[in-house]
Protein backbone atom coordinates (compact mmCIF):
# COMPACT_ATOMS: atom_id res chain seq x y z
CA UNK A 1 0.00 0.00 0.00
CA UNK A 2 1.71 3.29 -1.19
CA UNK A 3 1.76 5.81 1.78
CA UNK A 4 -0.31 9.22 1.25
CA UNK A 5 0.34 11.57 -0.81
CA UNK A 6 2.53 14.54 0.83
CA UNK A 7 3.61 17.90 -0.95
CA UNK A 8 7.43 18.59 -0.80
CA UNK A 9 9.11 21.79 -1.96
CA UNK A 10 10.64 21.23 -5.37
CA UNK A 11 14.70 22.09 -5.91
CA UNK A 12 15.46 25.32 -6.70
CA UNK A 13 16.65 25.75 -9.62
CA UNK A 14 20.75 26.91 -9.57
CA UNK A 15 23.17 27.68 -12.45
CA UNK A 16 26.76 27.29 -12.53
CA UNK A 17 27.96 30.57 -14.20
CA UNK A 18 31.32 29.93 -12.88
CA UNK A 19 32.09 27.58 -16.12
CA UNK A 20 31.65 30.69 -18.01
CA UNK A 21 35.25 31.86 -16.75
CA UNK A 22 36.73 28.61 -17.95
CA UNK A 23 38.86 30.43 -21.08
CA UNK A 24 41.99 29.48 -23.05
CA UNK A 25 45.00 32.42 -22.12
CA UNK A 26 45.52 34.89 -25.05
CA UNK A 27 48.60 33.18 -27.11
CA UNK A 28 49.02 36.42 -29.28
CA UNK A 29 52.40 36.62 -27.57
CA UNK A 30 53.19 33.40 -28.54
CA UNK A 31 52.06 33.12 -32.14
CA UNK A 32 54.25 36.67 -33.05
CA UNK A 33 50.39 38.24 -33.91
CA UNK A 34 51.72 40.27 -31.14
CA UNK A 35 54.63 41.67 -32.35
CA UNK A 36 53.34 42.03 -36.18
CA UNK A 37 50.31 44.41 -34.66
CA UNK A 38 53.14 46.53 -32.86
CA UNK A 39 53.92 48.25 -36.38
CA UNK A 40 50.39 48.22 -37.58
CA UNK A 41 49.54 50.42 -34.11
CA UNK A 42 47.84 54.28 -35.01
CA UNK A 43 51.54 55.23 -32.95
CA UNK A 44 53.20 53.10 -35.37
CA UNK B 1 66.85 28.22 -26.96
CA UNK B 2 67.86 27.56 -30.00
CA UNK B 3 66.77 29.45 -33.40
CA UNK B 4 64.88 26.15 -35.01
CA UNK B 5 62.94 25.21 -31.42
CA UNK B 6 62.01 28.52 -31.10
CA UNK B 7 60.29 28.19 -34.98
CA UNK B 8 58.76 25.06 -33.35
CA UNK B 9 57.48 26.68 -30.89
CA UNK B 10 55.49 29.55 -32.55
CA UNK B 11 54.59 26.77 -35.43
CA UNK B 12 52.90 24.76 -32.45
CA UNK B 13 51.39 27.62 -30.61
CA UNK B 14 49.65 28.95 -33.76
CA UNK B 15 48.83 25.76 -34.48
CA UNK B 16 47.04 25.58 -30.66
CA UNK B 17 45.45 28.77 -30.98
CA UNK B 18 43.45 27.64 -34.16
CA UNK B 19 42.28 24.67 -32.31
CA UNK B 20 41.24 27.07 -29.26
CA UNK B 21 39.33 29.58 -31.49
CA UNK B 22 36.88 26.66 -33.03
CA UNK B 23 36.95 25.06 -29.30
CA UNK B 24 38.05 21.54 -30.78
CA UNK B 25 39.31 20.62 -27.27
CA UNK B 26 40.33 17.21 -28.19
CA UNK B 27 42.80 18.73 -31.13
CA UNK B 28 43.31 21.61 -28.73
CA UNK B 29 44.65 19.01 -25.65
CA UNK B 30 47.48 17.06 -28.53
CA UNK B 31 48.71 20.26 -29.41
CA UNK B 32 49.29 21.85 -26.12
CA UNK B 33 50.88 18.63 -25.08
CA UNK B 34 52.96 18.61 -28.15
CA UNK B 35 54.27 22.33 -27.07
CA UNK B 36 55.14 21.24 -23.91
CA UNK B 37 57.19 18.01 -25.07
CA UNK B 38 59.16 20.16 -26.46
CA UNK B 39 59.33 23.15 -23.99
CA UNK B 40 58.01 21.63 -20.71
CA UNK B 41 58.32 25.18 -18.63
CA UNK B 42 54.95 26.78 -21.23
CA UNK B 43 52.70 27.97 -18.77
CA UNK B 44 50.44 28.88 -21.40
CA UNK B 45 50.35 25.91 -22.93
CA UNK B 46 49.57 24.10 -19.87
CA UNK B 47 46.78 26.39 -18.75
CA UNK B 48 45.39 25.44 -22.45
CA UNK B 49 45.79 22.01 -21.15
CA UNK B 50 44.02 22.34 -18.31
CA UNK B 51 40.96 24.67 -20.00
CA UNK B 52 40.66 21.53 -22.70
CA UNK B 53 40.59 18.90 -19.36
CA UNK B 54 37.61 20.65 -18.06
CA UNK B 55 35.33 21.46 -21.57
CA UNK B 56 36.11 17.79 -21.98
CA UNK B 57 34.81 17.63 -18.28
CA UNK B 58 37.49 15.50 -17.44
CA UNK B 59 37.58 17.25 -13.76
CA UNK B 60 40.08 14.58 -12.14
CA UNK B 61 42.39 14.27 -15.08
CA UNK B 62 42.43 18.64 -14.82
CA UNK B 63 42.88 17.79 -10.68
CA UNK B 64 45.91 15.19 -11.62
CA UNK B 65 47.53 17.71 -13.28
CA UNK B 66 47.34 20.44 -11.29
CA UNK B 67 47.89 18.82 -8.13
CA UNK B 68 50.96 16.90 -9.70
CA UNK B 69 54.06 18.80 -7.89
CA UNK B 70 56.47 18.68 -11.06
CA UNK B 71 53.82 21.14 -12.55
CA UNK B 72 53.86 23.37 -8.77
CA UNK B 73 55.37 26.33 -11.11
CA UNK B 74 52.98 26.07 -14.11
CA UNK B 75 50.04 25.51 -11.79
CA UNK B 76 50.40 28.22 -9.69
CA UNK B 77 48.79 30.90 -11.52
CA UNK B 78 45.64 28.46 -11.86
CA UNK B 79 43.99 28.64 -8.70
CA UNK B 80 40.55 29.04 -10.68
CA UNK B 81 40.37 26.29 -13.19
CA UNK B 82 41.94 23.65 -9.56
CA UNK B 83 38.93 25.43 -7.71
CA UNK B 84 36.11 24.39 -10.22
CA UNK B 85 37.92 20.93 -10.90
CA UNK B 86 37.19 20.44 -7.04
CA UNK B 87 34.23 21.76 -7.59
CA UNK B 88 32.62 19.41 -9.98
CA UNK B 89 34.21 16.94 -8.46
CA UNK B 90 32.15 17.39 -5.18
CA UNK B 91 34.89 18.52 -3.47
CA UNK B 92 33.47 21.89 -2.32
CA UNK B 93 35.57 21.82 0.80
CA UNK B 94 38.53 21.61 -1.11
CA UNK B 95 37.33 23.56 -3.49
CA UNK B 96 36.82 26.24 -0.83
CA UNK B 97 40.56 26.71 0.76
CA UNK B 98 41.76 26.82 -3.02
CA UNK B 99 39.75 29.66 -3.61
CA UNK B 100 40.66 31.43 0.01
CA UNK B 101 44.30 30.32 -1.07
CA UNK B 102 44.49 32.79 -3.74
CA UNK B 103 46.57 35.95 -3.81
CA UNK B 104 43.36 37.96 -4.87
CA UNK B 105 39.60 37.75 -4.78
CA UNK B 106 38.84 38.16 -9.08
CA UNK B 107 35.44 37.99 -10.32
CA UNK B 108 35.70 34.20 -11.46
CA UNK B 109 36.64 33.33 -8.04
CA UNK B 110 33.63 35.31 -6.40
CA UNK B 111 31.13 34.01 -8.60
CA UNK B 112 32.78 30.26 -7.83
CA UNK B 113 33.05 31.17 -4.40
CA UNK B 114 29.38 31.89 -4.18
CA UNK B 115 28.34 28.28 -5.82
CA UNK B 116 31.15 26.83 -3.14
CA UNK B 117 29.09 28.48 0.12
CA UNK B 118 25.62 27.11 -1.97
CA UNK B 119 26.79 23.49 -2.04
CA UNK B 120 28.58 24.09 1.68
CA UNK B 121 24.99 25.54 3.04
CA UNK B 122 26.23 28.33 4.39
CA UNK B 123 23.34 30.32 2.75
CA UNK B 124 23.71 33.05 4.42
CA UNK B 125 27.39 33.83 3.30
CA UNK B 126 26.16 32.49 -0.22
CA UNK B 127 23.36 35.48 -0.06
CA UNK B 128 25.58 37.94 1.27
CA UNK B 129 28.21 37.43 -1.54
CA UNK B 130 25.46 36.76 -4.39
CA UNK B 131 24.33 41.12 -2.76
CA UNK B 132 27.98 41.77 -3.32
CA UNK B 133 28.35 40.15 -7.11
CA UNK B 134 24.73 41.38 -8.35
CA UNK B 135 25.93 44.56 -7.30
CA UNK B 136 29.12 45.09 -9.44
CA UNK B 137 28.59 43.00 -12.43
CA UNK B 138 26.92 44.02 -15.63
CA UNK B 139 26.77 40.23 -17.72
CA UNK B 140 24.37 38.12 -19.99
CA UNK B 141 23.80 36.24 -16.41
CA UNK B 142 22.31 38.86 -14.98
CA UNK B 143 18.47 36.61 -14.85
CA UNK B 144 20.40 33.30 -14.07
CA UNK B 145 21.97 34.75 -11.22
CA UNK B 146 19.06 36.47 -9.92
CA UNK B 147 17.94 32.22 -9.84
CA UNK B 148 20.58 31.34 -7.71
CA UNK B 149 19.25 34.02 -5.54
CA UNK B 150 16.50 32.90 -4.80
CA UNK B 151 17.81 29.32 -4.28
CA UNK B 152 19.66 30.66 -1.52
CA UNK B 153 17.02 32.60 -0.03
CA UNK B 154 14.18 29.61 -0.25
CA UNK B 155 16.88 27.50 1.74
CA UNK B 156 17.29 30.29 4.01
CA UNK B 157 13.43 30.30 4.46
CA UNK B 158 13.17 26.32 4.76
CA UNK B 159 15.83 27.30 7.36
CA UNK B 160 14.62 29.39 9.69
CA UNK B 161 10.93 29.81 8.15
CA UNK B 162 10.65 33.48 10.53
CA UNK B 163 13.65 35.38 9.17
CA UNK B 164 13.36 38.10 7.47
CA UNK B 165 13.51 37.21 3.58
CA UNK B 166 14.19 39.42 1.02
CA UNK B 167 11.08 39.50 -1.42
CA UNK B 168 11.61 39.17 -5.35
CA UNK B 169 9.12 40.12 -8.02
Amino acid sequence: LPPPMEAVPCKPLFFDLACNFIEFPNLDDKTGVANKKQGAGITG
Amino acid sequence: MSANKESNLVQAYIELNKFCQSSDYERALKAAGKILQIAPTEQKAFHCKIVCYIQLHNFKEALVHLNNSKHAALAADLQFEKAYAQYRLNLPKDALQTVDSAPELTPALKELRAQILYRLEQYQDCYNLYRDIVKNTTDDYEDERKANMSAVVANLGAINPNADLPQFE
